[in-house]
């Protein structure tokens, strides 16, 4: 994986307006251009064409030239790949997360157990996590 | 479908997670917010006091050379049995510039706790920090390492009261 590669996509969809512009690629039933999506955004039609430079170059739009201008397409695999990305961030989180969950609950069985009965000190019950 | 998690989790570069656990709030928020037990769940060490303001520091081991990387945090809010948040992956020397901020909420729910934790700042740091943070995700690869750990760690814990 190369980093170069990633930060550059990192901050390729990190726009706000270049996300909205994914978005509405997706939901558009043929490819767009700068000039139709200029018109469902409160930006120009200049700058809707530097924001498809960077998502083009970042490999998430490609575009094709058909009469005057390039009609781009979101490409679905690198879109899957920078969410991919997130969630890898955010599965350390899932693995920390599990770990307190684990040990609170096993507190909490250990201090019930300890008001309840006379059980003893290591018979604590401890689930797998599946 | 992709660009509904787009949405839903670059809009702010946040991770937002939600978790039920079968414990009281107070237990939940002690094993989230006390720097004892945060080494078990997360790095090799963890020094702070659990204290609005206060500076602090996580440490991970490399268990072949013995290196330490020590990491800085700041603990922001310290509520309890409510909320509790820090600071940490600071891009500048003495706790500034950016950083990723970390906000656990505890809401009692079914007679255990329901943790919502938000970590909010990728999109102003930069996948390079999003990276960094996945690097510190374990000193603990998975279950077959900690769970034998755990029991006796609770013993601890409880005798200790």
């Amino acid at each position: 994986m190369s980093t170069v590669i990633d930060n550059d996509l990192w901050s390729a969809i990190g726009d706000p307006t270049r996300r909205t512009m994914i978005d509405l690629l997706l939901l558009a039933d043929g490819p767009g251009t700068a000039t139709s999506l200029s018109e469902a955004l409160p930006v120009t039609r200049q700058a809707v064409a530097k924001h498809l430079a960077v998502l083009d170059r970042v490999g998430l739009v490609h575009g094709a030239s058909a009469g005057r201008e390039r009609h781009y397409q979101v490409d679905q695999a690198q879109l899957a790949r920078a969410v991919a990305q997130l969630s890898a961030v955010g599965s350390t989180w899932d693995a920390r997360l599990r770990r307190i969950k684990q040990i609170a609950e096993a507190i909490e069985r250990k201090q019930r157990n300890s008001n309840n009965s006379d059980t003893a000190p290591n018979d604590v019950q401890i689930s797998d996590g599946h | 479908m992709a660009h509904g998690n787009i949405q839903g989790t670059l809009e702010e570069g946040t991770i937002a997670r939600d978790i039920y656990v079968d414990a009281s709030p107070e237990v939940v928020f002690e094993v989230i917010s006390s720097a004892e037990h945060m080494r078990e769940w997360w790095p090799d060490d963890a020094r702070f006091e659990s204290l609005a303001g206060a500076p602090g520091e996580l440490v991970w081991r490399n268990a072949d050379t013995g290196e330490t990387t020590t990491v800085a945090l700041a603990v922001v809010e310290v509520d309890p049995p409510r909320r509790f948040s820090f600071r940490w992956c600071f891009t500048e020397a003495e706790r500034s510039g950016s950083s990723l901020l970390v906000v656990f909420e505890l809401t009692p729910a079914d007679g255990g706790t329901s943790i919502r934790m938000t970590e909010t700042g990728f999109r102003e740091m930069g996948w390079e920090i999003a990276m960094l943070e996945a690097q510190y995700n374990d000193h603990v690869s998975g279950w077959d390492h900690y769970m034998p750990r755990l029991g006796a760690y609770v013993g601890r814990v409880v005798a200790a009261r």
